[in-house]
């Protein structure tokens, strides 16, 4: 028998149990904040995005207008300067660099978000279906997995992009196909440790549909490692863009990305106009230093394993 | 075991025939055909082209002689941009070129990166170990887009010790900038995986015990721990070895080697679908055999895996 007070204490135990607990994504904040490395790679990759996405707002030059007059001798005028507003200097045509710099950048930054997307989308639903439904639909769906991972994913981007014309969303299309399959790999395997667990057997006993116990109870559990992923992915999926923009098969003008800058710059490289290729690769290293970075640390500090 | 190669072939030769079978109605989906020139043929001319390439027979008949060929006799078929040389000849000039410094990069990445990790991996939080975790991480953000015309600049412009380009029959000047070009990225790779599970050897219970028996520090890692961190290492070497061969078109187009490479590229610009298909399925076949031979050497090595 409890008297009034102890009860009354008890529950105040209780309560200030509750209050200090910390939940899985707050131990997952303090962690990322104490990693200094992601911490500057975030700002940094702030500072990355607002340069993409407002870049263009500084400069009162357009990415597509050709200055005549300095053109006939980009060597020696096109250089960087800070007085007629070329802050990059002009690119091999006699446009404005800073701006093309700019428009890079975000185009880069966009294909990059938009295919982890994609992976997050229908990599998580693909994997977590099967990881839950298990037995001959999750091998099924599996083999299919391996066998597209067995395919050379770059040959076949370059032949989507030269059967069907080179435009932004087929690049979208071919980045969006590759990028999922390991993701479905990733939540399959955390799939299958989950789907044991108490609170979806007490779904599943409660009548809960297996559809949304996939949606309501199994993938906002994967969000830890969807995330880590994700985030690593985007730099990779901007390496395959520009790879593909850097042989001319990607983004096409008047547009522009990091890898066709890259490229344009490398071409010009024998005729003493370093800044050409100077600031495209300077903006592409410190946009893959910084997502590689904070991948990292989400990675560090979400993975439980590494406590 | 032999079940184990069975289920795995099961796997391997549908992938093949998919990817045969895709490129080739990707090749059909394609809007204008490598015989739509500028000025358009008589009818005539057109119907006797289209009759040597066989592409008046239906569609059907065609995939399947083009799969029966390439299965039975490999033989990829004539090219269609090149009137005097098939696909086979195109593929027999380039690739050993191709496979010549894919094999040394590759060598190259596994020495300098096992090494790399191995040190790392020893002296455990050491400045050594931040160094060479600073150049794994550096070099993984430098793909060999970036590193070519870096090299270009530093090693041919700027100190003039190598060629920026060609390849001579293979000599050594000629191979060094596209080995350190294309291995870069994989070395941080192998070292940052040698790094980490290294370390997961070193803390475990058997490399305790034998250094309780007093054997030497270089005689636990050389005798017993080696082995068994290799083990992810080598599951990631097999796709690195064909990703090499695969992303040296850069290296190809870039350094001007002659390699298969430029022919895939020059093949996308002259919508010359015959070359390109060709590729692609010799780079996938590759692919699926590497990732056999790697699972294959897996179960030798780790006797611990059982199928």
């Amino acid at each position: 028998m409890f008297s009034r007070t102890t009860a009354d204490q008890l529950a105040g135990v209780a309560n200030a149990q509750a209050v200090k607990g910390r939940s899985l994504w707050q131990d997952a904040f303090r962690r990322f904040i104490r990693n200094r490395a992601a911490l500057i790679s975030l700002v940094l990759l702030g500072f990355v995005l607002v340069f993409a996405f407002f870049g263009q707002y500084l400069s009162p030059h357009e990415p597509d207008f050709v200055d005549f007059s300095l053109r006939r001798d980009i060597k020696n005028l096109g250089a960087p300067s800070i007085e007629n507003a070329h802050f990059f200097g002009l690119e091999q045509e006699g446009r404005d660099l800073y701006t093309r710099v700019v428009q890079g950048t975000r185009i880069s930054i966009l294909v990059g978000v938009i295919g982890s997307l994609v992976a997050v989308v229908v990599g998580t639903l693909y994997g977590a279906f099967a990881g839950y439904m298990g037995g001959r639909i999750d091998s099924v769906m599996m083999r299919i997995v391996d066998i597209l991972i067995a395919i050379p994913f770059m040959f076949v981007i370059i032949l989507l992009l030269v059967v069907f014309g080179r435009s932004m969303v087929m690049l979208f299309v071919g980045v969006g196909l590759i990028s999922w399959l390991d993701m479905a790999r990733i939540a399959r395997g955390q799939t299958l440790t989950i789907k044991n667990k108490e609170f979806v057997e007490a779904a599943v006993a409660t009548g809960v549909k297996p559809f949304t116990v996939i949606l309501r109870h199994i993938v906002p559990n994967l969000a830890g490692i969807v995330i880590v992923y994700a985030t690593l992915l985007i730099p990779q999926l901007i390496i395959t863009e520009s790879f593909i923009s850097f042989l001319g098969l990607g983004i096409q003008e008047p547009m522009t990305s990091l890898g066709a800058l890259i490229s344009a710059g490398a071409s010009q490289l024998g005729f003493g106009t370093p800044w050409m290729i100077g600031f495209p690769l300077f903006f592409f290293l410190i946009t893959l230093y910084a997502f590689f970075f904070v991948g990292d640390g989400l990675r560090d500090a979400l993975d439980p394993k590494d406590r | 075991m032999l079940s184990f190669i069975a289920r795995r072939f099961a796997v391997a030769i549908p992938t093949i025939l998919i990817l045969i079978v895709v490129s080739f109605v990707l090749m059909f989906a394609a809007p204008g055909g490598p015989f739509n020139a500028e000025r358009p043929l008589p009818p005539q001319v057109l119907a006797n082209i289209e009759a040597k390439y066989g592409l008046d027979q239906p569609y059907w008949k065609q995939i399947f002689d083009y799969v029966w060929n390439v299965v039975v006799h490999f033989d990829f078929g004539p090219s269609f941009k090149y009137k005097d040389r098939s696909v086979n000849d195109i593929i027999a000039q380039g690739f050993p070129v191709t496979l010549t410094y894919g094999f040394w990069s590759f060598v190259v990445a596994v020495i300098v990166g096992v090494t790399l990790g191995v040190v790392a991996a020893i002296r455990h939080n050491t400045w050594l170990d931040y160094l060479a975790v600073g150049i794994s991480i550096g070099a993984q953000s430098l793909p060999n887009f970036v590193m070519a015309p870096m090299l270009v600049i530093v090693f041919t412009l700027w100190l003039g010790w190598l060629p920026g380009g060609g390849w001579n029959g293979g000599q050594l000047q000629y191979l060094v900038l596209p080995v350190i070009a294309l291995s870069t990225s994989y070395m941080a790779s192998i070292a940052r995986i040698t790094r980490s599970s290294m370390l997961e050897v070193l803390n475990s219970g058997f490399i305790r015990t034998a250094r309780a028996k007093g054997l030497s520090d270089g005689r636990i890692i050389l005798r017993h721990a080696l082995k068994p961190a290799m083990l992810p290492v080598l599951s990631y070497l097999g796709p690195a070895f064909v990703l090499m061969v695969t992303g040296s078109v850069i290296v190809d187009s870039y350094f001007s080697t002659g390699g298969i490479g430029v022919y895939f590229v020059n093949a996308a610009f002259n919508r010359d679908y015959s070359v390109m298909m060709g590729i692609t399925i010799l780079m996938g076949a590759l692919t699926i055999l590497f990732n056999l031979i790697v699972d294959l050497l897996y179960a030798w090595i780790d006797p611990k895996i059982r199928y």
